[in-house]
């Protein structure tokens, strides 16, 4: 990174010297033992049961990409606002449209065949509880420093004061997912299922989705500039 | 010239920001303002915003996890 050069176009006043970069220890010990951990885990796995073992491959690398490219579901949303930047929301933008054509893609190969189509139980209903709701997370994963994701990422990251979040986080879900039939029984099974496909066609859909996010990646890309030059 | 060096230790990720806008508001023009952190996503985002801002940043990895975001502020 260019940042992290050592070449100062800052003149820092010599009343408190630059710190002193500690030397950077090895971490090939603990490298080479989590390697062997995950492999030896990821063997265990696959000796139970194909499916799972996969769940913690495909986990690991999620993990790996999120942390690596600070992908941040929070800052996508807060960052607009907070600095204007939308680097991240266009980011998540872009994953959005990505997995639209793999979802459709697996979607409509199941549809073509006659056989059930997978993940149609999260069509959910759309109601104003789903905007209350998206209001209440977005308050908290911004006062939590994350999301769901995010908070995972960074507690293996090391960063301590997450785990607060990460322990009342599944507090929170484990009372969720007990008291999900009642609130599902008077809130949000109320509401309308939308799939997209059923109304506009699988091309139409798949069109008419990308369109949306383009469109706001466009916005997004004019926020910015509105507001670096206000 | 002033030096001034907010701690921003253990503080998740938009607190740091926050900190370092509002503490960058009551500056002049030249001082500098070095903010350390410890959270890698303010790591991303503080010199993001301060540089959009028109501002000096540099970023120093101080030890395994912990930076110094170094800001002047030059308006």
């Amino acid at each position: 990174m260019s940042d992290t050069g050592t070449t100062s176009t800052i003149k820092r006043s010599s009343s408190r010297s630059r710190t002193k970069r500690k030397p950077k220890k090895s971490q090939l010990p603990q490298a080479t033992f989590v390697l062997i951990v995950v492999i030896a885990l990821g063997l265990f796995l696959s000796g139970r049961d194909n499916g799972i073992a996969w769940f913690f491959v495909t986990g690991l690398a999620f993990g790996y990409i999120l942390q690596r490219s600070r992908f941040c579901f929070t800052a996508s949303m807060r960052d607009p606002y907070l600095t204007g930047g939308t680097t991240l929301t266009r980011a998540v933008l872009i994953a959005f449209a990505i997995t639209t054509i793999g979802f459709t893609a697996i979607k409509y190969g199941y549809f073509s065949k006659g056989l059930p189509i997978p993940g149609m139980s999260y069509v959910a209903p759309i109601s104003l509880a789903t905007v209350i709701g998206a209001f209440m997370f977005g308050v908290g994963m911004v006062i939590a420093g994350g999301c769901a994701s995010g908070t995972l990422m960074r507690v293996g990251e090391g960063f301590t004061m997450q785990l607060l979040s990460l322990t009342f986080f599944t507090v929170g879900s484990l009372i969720g997912a007990n008291h999900f039939g009642w609130w599902k029984d008077v809130f949000t099974s109320k509401g309308t299922k939308v799939f997209l496909p059923d109304v506009f066609g699988w091309f139409g859909a798949v069109v008419i989705q990308l369109l949306i996010i383009f469109l706001l990646y466009i916005a997004a890309e004019k926020w910015q500039d509105a507001k670096a030059n206000h | 010239m002033q030096e001034i060096v907010i701690d921003c230790l253990g503080e998740a990720c938009p607190v740091p920001l926050v900190k370092a806008q509002n503490k960058l508001k009551e500056m002049n023009i030249g001082d500098i303002l070095i903010c350390q952190i410890d959270h890698s996503c303010a790591m991303k985002n503080l010199p993001e915003w301060a540089r959009t801002d028109g501002h000096n940043v540099e970023v120093d990895e101080v030890d395994d996890g912990e930076w110094e975001v170094v800001i002047e502020k030059v308006k």
